[in-house]
């Protein structure tokens, strides 16, 4: 359903109960968050929503706050400007603020929302990997009430989600990373504020050289963040060695699915993409006193 | 024509009008109000020419939705200047001959603009940073990064 500018209705709700109910009654509506990416895809005809549900007068979802577990819950219309210097974030769970302050360029960033960038999932983005990295859990609401699940089961495939349809993100939960663990995003791109050619989500703590935590989840190199629990679970206990760091980086680029696109060949991403996590590893080593 | 009730506060100035839920602030800008400062180059967001700042942050023009922005205070390349004067960064980027085509021009000098207010003796690196959503397709890169260093440097001087 098409529909032009001037018959398109335009709603902006103030609470989220309001905003599914917008949604649900009209199949054609979509939810606007920062706009960055539905205001980009209307202007090159990709979309025509017959109804636009702006997310921007929701105060509950421009909010950050620590919970007393230690998780951090990160609304939704967070913009990226705001996550890039969250000091909520603490420990392994900065990984997210990394890859916040590597999105795109400074005038995107003070619009976009983490909700809008996971909820529409390029794969080639920067916070999919590192939510998986950070085992943080995706809060959602829609007709049927609210439900969460993990980052890693919300991202599904190219540009697809878990979202059913008239369901929003409403926000981001990082669980307490382990003490004194640190959080690293390394991200390749052609130019500066690209999207990733790929990228390197690492949350890791060691004792000496022991490495007594590790999460590694590689993006932009298939259609989902690429994350290997086994793996991590065999170096996990372990003095960090040569062998271990190789281990980790063939076995996670032998479960990549990459494509070959405008920014790089699967070739290309297979061959830089354990690169990376070599020395991402290696540099999160060193930080932590343990450097093998 | 009919559409939705909008204010906003447009280089100082509070502005009424109706717009169609699609109109971006940008159509709005040049087709609505006549400030053509703000260009339309790739309308995806990329480019930076119709960078402008919204609540006093730099934003796309023509990723943002003018019925979404009702309330807002917006700042375009022709709200720089005070009182006549050209603010620091213009004089710079005249000074520098940093202008080719010109097309760039407007959204690189509010993103400069934006950086300065919050950057002391910015680097190099730090300028190119701010700079990178804002593209120059005549490729003048490098006189635009020389201005932005001179305003800074005159900013710095006159404070102290």
């Amino acid at each position: 359903m098409t529909a032009s500018g001037s018959e398109v209705a335009f709603h902006r709700p103030s609470t989220v109960g309001e905003a599914v109910a917008l949604l649900g009654g009209d199949d054609g509506a979509m939810c606007l968050a920062g706009g960055a990416t539905l205001v980009a895809m209307m202007n090159a005809a990709l979309v025509a929503p017959s109804g636009l549900v702006s997310l921007s007068a929701i105060e509950s979802l421009r909010d950050a706050e620590r919970l007393s577990d230690g998780s951090v819950r990160i609304g939704a219309m967070r913009r990226h400007r705001e996550t890039a210097a969250d000091a909520l974030l603490e420990d392994g769970q900065c990984v997210l603020r990394e890859a916040a302050r590597q999105i795109a360029n400074m005038p995107v960033r003070n619009m976009g929302t983490i909700g809008g960038s996971i909820a529409f999932f390029d794969p080639a983005a920067d916070y999919p990997p590192a939510l998986v990295a950070a085992d943080a859990v995706v809060e959602i609401s829609g007709p049927d009430g609210e439900r969460a699940m993990p980052a890693a089961k919300f991202f599904v495939g190219w540009y697809e989600t878990a979202l059913a349809p008239g369901e929003i993100v409403t926000a981001v939960r990082l669980p307490p990373a382990p003490a004194d663990s640190i959080g690293l995003f390394y991200k390749l791109a052609r130019v500066s504020g690209d999207f990733a050619t790929a990228s390197v989500a690492l949350v890791v703590a060691m004792d000496g050289q022991t490495v007594t935590y590790l999460a590694v989840a590689v993006g932009a190199c298939g259609p989902t963040p690429v994350r290997l629990p086994e793996i991590e679970a065999e170096l996990t206990g372990k003095a960090l060695d040569d062998t271990g760091i190789d281990r980790l980086a063939v076995v996670l680029a032998e479960a990549l699915d990459p494509i070959d696109d405008v920014r790089a060949s699967a070739d290309y991403r297979r061959l830089v993409a354990p690169r990376m996590v070599r020395r991402a590893i290696t540099d999160a080593a060193a930080r932590l006193g343990g450097a093998s | 024509m009919s559409g939705l009730p909008v204010t906003l506060t447009v280089n100082g100035r509070e502005r009424a009008l109706d717009v169609p839920a699609t109109q971006t602030l940008l159509e709005t800008l040049r087709e609505r109000l006549a400030l053509t400062g703000a260009k339309r180059g790739c309308n995806q967001g990329v480019c930076g020419a119709c960078t402008v700042m919204l609540d006093g942050k730099p934003v796309r023009g023509c990723l943002s939705l003018t019925a979404n922005c009702d309330g807002a205070e917006i700042t375009t390349v022709e709200g720089l200047a005070e009182g006549g004067a050209l603010s620091g960064i213009q004089q710079a980027m005249a000074d520098s001959n940093a202008v080719q085509c010109g097309f760039c021009t407007p959204g690189m000098l509010v993103s400069a603009f934006a950086f300065l207010r919050e950057a002391e003796a910015p680097s190099v690196a730090e300028i190119q940073n701010a700079l990178s959503g804002n593209l120059c397709r005549c490729s003048g890169y490098r006189k635009i990064i020389d201005a932005v260093r001179l305003a800074a440097d005159r900013a710095a001087r006159a404070a102290s």
